[in-house]
């Protein structure tokens, strides 16, 4: 399932961020801020099958992680977002476990770098 | 002070706050000016206050989305224009069409690339830059650099309507140079170039700083005075005048001795229904002072 992707793609990451390496850290640490209440968003927005808020915070999800190269999180965003768009609550439950998963694979990922 | 006004301000608009760090990061790293906005709606109050040169919209923003502002922009005629790029995680061939439908000049799609982003704003920085240009070019004159007669007739509009609104008076001059065409005919026009430039410069070193000059026709000016009662619109008419006539103008065929008629008007003085009349009012005072002897200040 992983293919050659990684969890995070650090190089193409820091193209992004100007190759600075402190202020990519900055912005994972902030992604990991956000992440915990946009999830708890759309459990809550699954609870009650909204699915405009499921594909906005899919959405917003996908971008963040897209931009720090987050392969992983941004593909399972993605699946959350199309969730929304095509009304599709059994697949939005499916990937909010994914979802938590690949979280808990960056925060592991994470405090081994450290 | 100039290069400042030359800087081009960039707008972010994004509601994503890793991606407009990143954004901004790279943005001011490359010299530009730039202001970050978390949604459309915060995004369309800076676009009211008319100094946003390029804008980054975000497609997905909350109160008002990208596109939609993309609309409201394009649609509102009163400001200048705003080079829009949606950036966006939509990459659809439908929702490209979409965005540049709604007015979008580009758009780059999210994750975004540095090297094109940076590419993508120095056109938005040029086609901003020319339609600056144009634009000045288009309402200054040439030569005196003071606004055009269609321009200083378009303030005179927004002026005695904004006088009406607040009830405040308007005062006018109109000012033509005396005997000029004679400067024309015995020294060419070059050295009456050169004088009209040097009595514009005579002129604005006596004006208020909210006073604006216009260049109505060849050898006359109109100057619009908001907020300015008949009594200082008197002192301030002869102070330009006195400024002109007490010191010849050195040009490049020598020292020339000049002076200059002045007609004013204020709708402290008069029942004015339309800039057509005041214009009408302060030509008749102008004509009077060219009966009295020219080097005069006649007021209507």
């Amino acid at each position: 399932m992983t293919g050659g992707k990684k969890t995070i793609d650090f190089d193409s990451a820091l193209e992004r961020t100007g190759g600075d390496k402190d202020f990519l850290y900055e912005l994972i640490d902030m992604y990991m801020e956000d992440f915990i209440p946009k999830y708890d968003e759309l459990k809550k927005a699954i609870k009650e099958e909204n699915f405009t808020a499921i594909q906005e915070t899919g959405h917003y999800l996908k971008g963040s992680a897209a931009n720090l190269s987050l392969s992983f999180l941004k593909d399972a965003s993605l699946q959350m977002e199309l969730a929304g768009e095509d009304k599709d609550i059994k697949k939005a439950q499916q990937t909010l476990d994914e979802l938590k998963k690949e979280f808990a694979r960056l925060k592991t990922f994470i405090s081994n770098m450290d | 002070m100039k290069s400042k006004q030359n800087k081009v301000k960039i707008l972010i608009a994004e509601d994503d706050r890793i991606s407009s760090k990143i954004l901004k990061k790279h943005i001011t790293g490359w010299g530009y000016d730039v202001l970050v906005v978390p949604d459309g709606k915060k995004a369309w109050q800076v676009f009211e206050k008319n100094e946003i040169g390029i804008a980054l919209l975000d497609w997905m923003m909350p109160e008002i989305t990208g596109v939609e502002l993309c609309r409201k922009i394009r649609n509102d005629k009163s400001g200048k224009y705003t080079y829009i790029i949606l950036l966006t995680a939509k990459n659809k061939q439908k929702d490209i069409n979409k965005g540049l439908t709604a007015g979008a000049d580009e758009y780059l799609t999210k994750p975004f690339n540095p090297i094109e982003l940076k590419a993508r704003l120095k056109t938005g920085k040029r086609i901003i830059d020319l339609l600056e240009k144009l634009h000045k070019q288009a309402i200054y004159d040439g030569l005196t650099k003071v606004f055009n007669r269609r321009e200083i007739m378009r303030i005179l509009n927004e002026e005695f309507y904004r006088a009406q609104r607040t009830n405040q008076p308007l005062s006018t001059i109109m000012l033509d140079l005396d005997h000029f065409k004679k400067v024309n005919d015995t020294y060419g026009h070059p050295v009456g170039d050169e004088v009209l430039v040097e009595i514009v410069s005579r002129i604005t070193t006596k004006m208020r700083a909210y006073d604006k000059i216009g260049r109505y026709g060849g050898e006359e000016f109109i100057i619009i005075l908001p907020h300015n009662s008949i009594k200082s619109l008197k002192k301030i008419a002869e102070r330009i005048r006195i400024n002109i006539s007490q010191k010849s103008i050195q040009t490049s065929a020598g020292p020339l001795q000049l002076t200059v008629s002045l007609g004013c008007t204020s709708t402290e003085n008069i029942e004015a229904s339309s800039t057509k009349m005041i214009i009408k009012i302060s030509d008749e005072a102008l004509y009077k002072a060219k009966n009295n002897g020219r080097n005069c200040t006649v007021v209507g």
